[in-house]
């Protein structure tokens, strides 16, 4: 390996340990909480909802709770990591390494990235042995999946660098993330609701989100899925460079 | 390629000016040749810190050049910061990782193989008796511990040029000593040396060269006798007296009062 790519997969290397070290708390806790939601909404709403757009209600829920998986565990990840390391000052040892902006910042965009696919995997596998979840199409699934990780990772770090303090870190994932969540369809079909909240949904970004791993799963969209795909394609990449360009510049990383 | 008469570290004209208005450095120079042992004393708030965070990327200078052995801070920052090891002031370890963590990440940030990596951490730890702790977590560690570990991590990567910022900070005198001793040792094998201390009689004993920064300027440079010699008093202690206005602290002024 060039010194390069082991700089790069140090850093990596770092970010992955950090979340093992403590994965009762980053895997188990994640994972208990969605095996809740299966079973809350699978069981107690399930058996009165039976069925959304000719989907079973169980199955029409999983995709949104392994995309939700996926999503805050990148977000929460990075969030939490780049300001654990402000704090302690630890993040000097990469600063003054050769290190380029590029590197550091897709180093810690994969660590959040591995973080939410090993949870939004265990959820998925844990969703096969309880239901019939299968996979309708893959060729929409591995991108929207893809991409919903790294946008998530990427706003996890664009929080963890602006973030002074945890409740700045806590404050976007209560008051902005959730709800975004929440109210982009995980539990609900967007055609179902009235105006004007089936017209806001739509403006809601996670709602397409949702809508482009939920067709991946069962097959049922309520977007259209190229143009879906463009869209977070286009916001991932224009994130991705917003936050290089403030690498680039040290923003509250360098004095 | 750098020329073969390089500097060890060459600041010219360095200002740095925080967003909030306050002027750290206005203008610093200083040459250090390679091989130096070359301390840098101030008071506290001086531009000391600022002075070697700009060197290493930890912080950005607004104005002035910054080359190490040849390469410029900012242009090749990646072939500057390989030359240079930081054992920062604070205490700033990875409280995730243990201590063969620390020294095995550090060295990856700095491109080293694996078998090197373990090698050299294996040396480092033996060097500042720090075996035993090898798998402890750094949360665990006294503060000493953390102090020698922070020293092994700066030099794991084999730095030409070893920055210690008051390395000496609250650490006890047989720590003190050891460190000192191990800093002239790989002095001696043509590491360069950058200390900051507030022990006077240890950038005395240990600095060939010394600048004194005041105020974000460099207000005298040379070796200890030069800069006595500068202001007009005995010894390098006087000499920093009278740089920060505080003279009738002298121990001779002290020492002949009280016989008066």
């Amino acid at each position: 390996m060039s010194p390069g790519q082991i700089r790069f997969f140090s850093l990596l290397r770092r970010e992955i340990s950090r979340f093992m070290k403590i994965k009762k708390q980053t895997l188990g806790g994640p994972l208990l909480e969605t095996f809740l939601y299966i079973t809350v909404f699978g069981g107690a709403l399930g058996s009165r909802i039976k069925e959304l757009h000719g989907i079973e209600y169980i199955l029409f829920v999983i995709p949104g709770l392994i995309m939700m998986s996926l999503a805050t565990n990148a977000f929460t990840n990075n969030s939490s990591s780049i300001l654990q390391q402000k704090f302690l000052g630890a993040i000097h040892d990469q600063l003054s390494s050769p290190a380029s902006p590029r590197e550091l910042l897709l180093a810690l965009n994969l660590g959040g990235f591995v973080r939410g696919l090993i949870v939004a995997a265990l959820t998925f596998i844990v969703s096969v042995v309880l239901t019939n979840l299968g996979v309708a199409h893959v060729l929409v699934l591995i991108p929207a999946l893809f991409l919903v990780g790294f946008f998530f990772a990427n706003l996890g770090v664009l929080i963890g660098v602006r973030a002074e303090q945890f409740d700045d870190v806590a404050f976007a994932q209560t008051f902005v993330l959730q709800p975004l969540i929440f109210l982009g369809g995980v539990f609900y079909s967007a055609s179902l609701l009235p105006q004007p909240f089936e017209t806001l949904t739509r403006f809601n970004p996670v709602f397409y989100m949702i809508s482009l791993v939920r067709y991946g799963f069962v097959g049922f969209s309520e977007v259209n899925i190229p143009v879906a795909l463009a869209a977070l394609t286009a916001a991932t990449a224009a994130l991705f460079l917003f936050n290089l360009r403030l690498f680039q510049r040290g923003y509250k990383l360098r004095s | 390629m750098p020329a073969a008469n390089e500097k060890a570290l060459e600041i010219v004209d360095l200002e740095k000016r925080y967003p909030n208005g306050v002027e750290a450095l206005r203008g610093v120079s200083i040459a250090i040749e390679p091989g130096d042992f070359f301390g840098l004393l101030g008071p506290n708030g001086a531009g000391k810190s600022t002075l070697i965070h700009c060197a290493t990327g930890l912080a950005q200078p607004t104005g002035g050049e910054i080359r190490v052995f040849g390469h410029d801070a900012l242009s090749d920052y990646g072939a500057a910061r390989i030359a240079i090891g930081l054992a920062p002031q604070e205490i700033n370890l990875d409280m995730f990782l243990t201590v063969e963590e620390t020294l095995d990440f550090h060295g990856g940030y700095f491109g080293m193989p694996k078998r090197d990596r373990k090698e050299r951490t294996e040396e480092l730890l033996e060097t500042f008796s720090l075996t035993e702790k090898a798998r402890q977590r750094t949360i665990a560690l006294s503060g000493g511990m953390k102090r020698r570990l922070i020293l092994a991590r700066a030099l794991m990567h084999r730095p030409r040029l070893l920055i210690l910022d008051e390395p000496t900070a609250g650490v006890d005198i047989e720590l003190r000593l050891e460190l000192w001793h191990y800093v002239q040792k790989i002095n001696a094998e043509g590491v360069t040396i950058l200390l900051t201390t507030h022990y006077l009689e240890e950038a005395d004993q240990l600095c060939g060269r010394i600048a004194f920064i005041a105020g974000g300027t460099i207000a005298a440079q040379g070796r200890s006798e030069d800069l006595a010699a500068r202001y007009g008093v005995a010894n390098l202690e006087d000499a920093y007296l009278a740089l920060v206005g505080r003279r009738e602290l002298s121990r001779s002024h002290v020492e002949g009062g009280v016989t008066a």
